[in-house]
């Protein structure tokens, strides 16, 4: 097992880089100069020459990429053109925000799909399987910002604001800034809506999938006989069942966390929310290259790790899995 | 007898009802100290050195954190900031401004003339690249007369030099040396309160991007009394819907730029909101692309007609009779703009009307078009560029296809984000048309940066040396009256030639909740907290 991950998280490396390669490239592909945003008002012909060249953008991409590596093997991520402050530290101080929402969402996620797909598979073919059915459906065709308009509307506006409609409250003792209102509820209140707007989509997805499986595994002969044995419905459906059809579902669930940070920009958006999906897409608007490294390299680790603790889920989940 | 005792009961109720009245009414126009003023920006702020960053955002927070010399009212006057009084030479050649004595920046030195000197010396030097040093092109030196004095020697004449000072952008903003010469640029870029030392009403606390800005009443603010706000917190809220709950929940007090698409929704959503707006000072234009390089190196000075629109008569045709401003006006701005084919919108200083040189006419548009060899047999198309930063340049963008199609034009719409425009336009790239509404302008004097034949920012990169003799005269003319004729002259030459295609007047709101008191609309540029107080 050990060996195992230490492979897995060498694999992890040659990936990341990959990853944002592509990306590196990507980006200087896109049309746009980042200096033109630099600049401003101030653009000159002659000094955007002069402040290409003092960050090396005159430089050819390879070269550049491999400075880049070359300061991140340092532990340096680069600083943004546009206001010189240290990418890393800007990226760790939105990435809590984030892990929040894409936890709480995938929580929402979770607890929608799982009773429902259970419900869905015990009952297949009656009403209350047509209106999981109906729902999931329902659920994967709307975008998370349609949602999160309608949750808007509904909770900050139609219902006397009873929940705030944008902003952020951090956790105790997370607060990264001096003038910060930091309290449990508070962060509740802030989170709920997008964790919500973010989670139903991926809801619905997981739902379909889990009762697929579900149907599945209880038609299996270990099932029958745990129900031969005499065992009630709740263990053999929780315990037996419940378990063994987890499997697809969270190897879906560790792709789902690629789509997770794609919604959470837009979320985060709608919400202005000050989190790392908002930091990317401000970062790619303003062609801040530098940012923009440092949000893909931070995304593709989190991507990878998430995968690579969900492939060490499965052993929790079917004792028969080895990893050697 | 009864009648005469009732109006005298009548008379004393009424005397009685005023001394009762009178300190109620007086107490609910009394500024109430305290409170912290929520506000919602719809972009972030670029970074916070106030002489190079751009945008808006980062302005609205500079005439709050900085002092000036001088600023302007709404209706034009100049008051002082730090400067209590100022004298211009007979030649108009030296502008000396006397000192308050006690003003000081946050860190607690005093704003000085030395002060101004390394102020206005640090925007001029070219290693700073501030978008402001254009501006000072005028002036020779500053000099320190004695603490408490300073004077602007000048190259030539500038009628515009106390419009500068006051409202070019950002303004004259005075930075304390000691602050600035201790900290690196990029301290002030990351916007560390220690860097960022003004003389404003309000000093920065802190500021994290991507979450906000606070900014805190500075108690030894020069005029007593103010601000009456403890605190300004702003932060950035992009979805105008999102930013629309925020405002109906109570949760922001303060919108500096709203969308124009919304006020009509946020109006009837909120009856007692205070919408403001006022003059229109921002054009909203159809730019044309009058030459291209001819070498294809982008800004070679070896210029070529550019293949559509270096042909007088197609500009005309399309720009000046094809385009309906008033259907524009009605589909886009649901009629609040002014239609407006002079480049000094209607609430600009020395504005005139020259609508009258470009009526809508199809048959005018097709005749030109003909004249230029365009016709069935050899259709135009071009390609019109519009970026995403506001929904209605792709309204406006996509009425303009409709009417090209009227006079047999296709105008191919091509939408791209606005660091892809201003990479296109400044760099000379390839564009044939774009829908944009640039800058809010204060005079025409500021807008020669924008159209003169020199200038980067002049995108369609004319290169008309009439323009500059123009725009050189107008701002050396001294005398109110003989300007005006020169202001025609000049906006009546740009149409004619139409190196400048305007729309309309472009318009600003600002929202506040009912409880915000002591605010004026001034300008787009001109967002000030210091009167400002909560009544609630």
């Amino acid at each position: 097992m050990r060996v195992y991950v230490l492979r897995r998280l060498l694999g992890i490396v040659p990936t990341v880089l990959m990853i944002t390669f592509v990306v590196f490239v990507m980006m200087r592909s896109v049309p746009g100069d980042p200096v033109v945003a630099l600049l401003g008002d101030a653009y000159d012909e002659q000094d955007a020459i002069k402040v290409r060249a003092s960050y090396g953008l005159d430089q050819p991409i390879l070269v550049q990429y491999a400075i880049w590596l070359g300061k991140l093997a340092r532990g340096d991520w680069g600083v943004s053109y546009m206001t010189g402050r240290p990418v890393l530290k800007d990226v760790l101080v939105r990435l809590p925000v984030t892990l929040e929402l894409i936890v709480l969402s995938m929580a929402v996620a979770l607890a929608i799909a799982v009773p429902a797909a259970i419900i869905g598979a015990l009952r297949q073919n009656t009403w209350a399987d047509y209106t999981a059915t109906t729902i999931a459906m329902i659920g994967v065709s709307i975008p998370e910002f349609f949602i999160g308009v309608l949750l808007l509307l509904v909770f900050s506006i139609g219902l006397g604001g009873l929940l705030p409609s944008s902003g952020w409250t951090y956790l105790p003792g997370t607060c990264p800034t001096m003038v910060c209102g930091a309290s449990l509820w508070g962060n509740a209140q802030h989170v709920l809506l997008p964790a919500i707007a973010l989670g139903v989509g991926r809801a619905a997805i997981l739902t379909r999938l889990l009762r697929a499986s579900m149907l599945e595994v209880i038609r299996t002969e270990y099932v029958t006989t745990a129900r031969a044995k005499g065992l009630s419905e709740r263990p053999v459906v929780l315990k037996h069942a419940l378990k063994n059809a987890l499997i697809p579902t969270v190897t879906v669930m560790g792709l789902q966390v690629g789509f997770l940070i794609g919604g959470a920009i837009v979320v985060e958006t709608l919400f202005a929310m000050p989190g790392l999906g908002t930091f990317g897409i401000d970062a790619i608007i303003a062609r801040d290259y530098q940012q923009v490294q440092g949000f893909a390299l931070l995304t593709a680790l989190a991507f990878v790790v998430m995968n690579l603790v969900v492939d060490l889920t499965y052993t929790f989940l079917d004792p028969r899995i080895r990893y050697a | 007898m009864p009648m005469r005792s009732s109006r005298l009961a009548t008379l004393i109720l009424i005397v009685v009802a005023c001394i009762v009245a009178a300190p109620l009414l007086a107490g609910a126009q009394t500024p109430k100290r305290g409170g912290t003023l929520r506000v919602s920006y719809g972009n972030e702020i670029a970074h916070l050195d106030f002489h190079t960053a751009p945008g808006y955002e980062m302005m609205w927070v500079a005439m709050n954190v900085g002092c000036g010399l001088v600023n302007i009212t709404p209706d034009g006057k100049f008051v002082g900031d730090a400067a209590e009084s100022w004298h211009t030479s007979p030649d108009g050649l030296l502008y000396t401004f006397k000192l308050r004595k006690n003003v000081l920046f946050h860190d607690g030195t005093p704003v000085d003339a030395a002060a101004v000197k390394f102020s206005i010396d640090r925007l001029m030097d070219p290693a700073t690249k501030s978008g402001m040093r254009s501006f000072y092109d005028s002036v020779h030196s500053v000099e320190v007369l004695d603490p408490a004095s300073v004077q602007i020697r000048l190259k030539q004449p500038y009628a515009f030099m106390l419009h500068m000072l006051a409202a070019y952008r950002t303004g004259l903003v005075l930075y304390s040396p000691t602050a600035t010469q201790k900290y690196t640029l990029e301290d002030r870029k990351q916007g560390k309160p220690e860097a960022v030392v003004g003389c404003g009403p309000f000093k920065l606390v802190e500021w994290v991007k991507g979450g906000q800005l606070v900014m805190e009443r500075f108690d030894k603010y020069f005029v007593p009394g103010l601000p009456y706000l403890d605190r300004v917190v702003i932060r950035v809220i992009k979805d105008p819907v999102t930013e629309m709950a925020a405002f109906k929940a109570g949760e922001i007090d303060f919108i500096a730029s709203f969308s124009p698409d919304h006020v009509e929704t946020l109006k009837a959503q909120n009856p007692r909101a205070q919408i403001m707006t006022g003059k229109e000072t921002t054009p909203m234009l159809a730019a044309m692309k009058v030459t291209v390089p001819k070498d294809g190196k982008p800004m070679s000075k070896d210029r070529a007609p550019h293949p559509v629109f270096g042909d007088l008569r197609v500009r005309k045709a399309i720009g000046c009779y094809g385009i309906d401003r008033k259907e524009i006006v009605k589909i886009a701005f649901q009629g609040h703009a002014t239609p407006w084919v002079g480049m000094n919108p209607p609430g600009t200083l020395d504005t005139v009307d020259v609508n009258y040189v470009c009526p809508y006419d199809q048959a005018k548009a097709r005749a030109l078009l003909a004249e230029a060899g365009y016709g069935p047999g050899k259709p135009l198309t071009f390609e019109l560029m519009t970026n995403t930063e506001k929904s209605v340049f792709s309204v406006i963008a996509t009425v303009i296809k409709e009417q090209m199609a009227r006079v047999g034009v296709t105008a191919n719409i091509r939408l791209v984000d606005k660091v892809s425009w201003m990479n296109t336009t400044l760099n000379d790239g390839p564009w044939d048309m774009y829908v944009e509404d640039l800058l809010s302008l204060i005079t025409l004097d500021s807008n020669a940066y924008l159209s003169n034949s020199t200038s980067t920012w002049t995108h369609p990169r004319h290169n008309d040396k009439r323009t500059d003799e123009l725009y050189a005269r107008y701002a050396r003319e001294l005398d109110a009256a003989k300007r005006k004729a020169i202001a025609r002259e000049i906006q009546e030459f740009f149409v004619e030639n139409m190196y400048w295609n305007n729309i309309s007047g472009s318009p600003f709101y600002m929202v506040a909740q009912p409880w915000m008191k002591g605010y004026v609309y001034n300008a787009e540029f001109e967002v000030h907290y210091d009167r400002v107080w909560l009544d609630k």
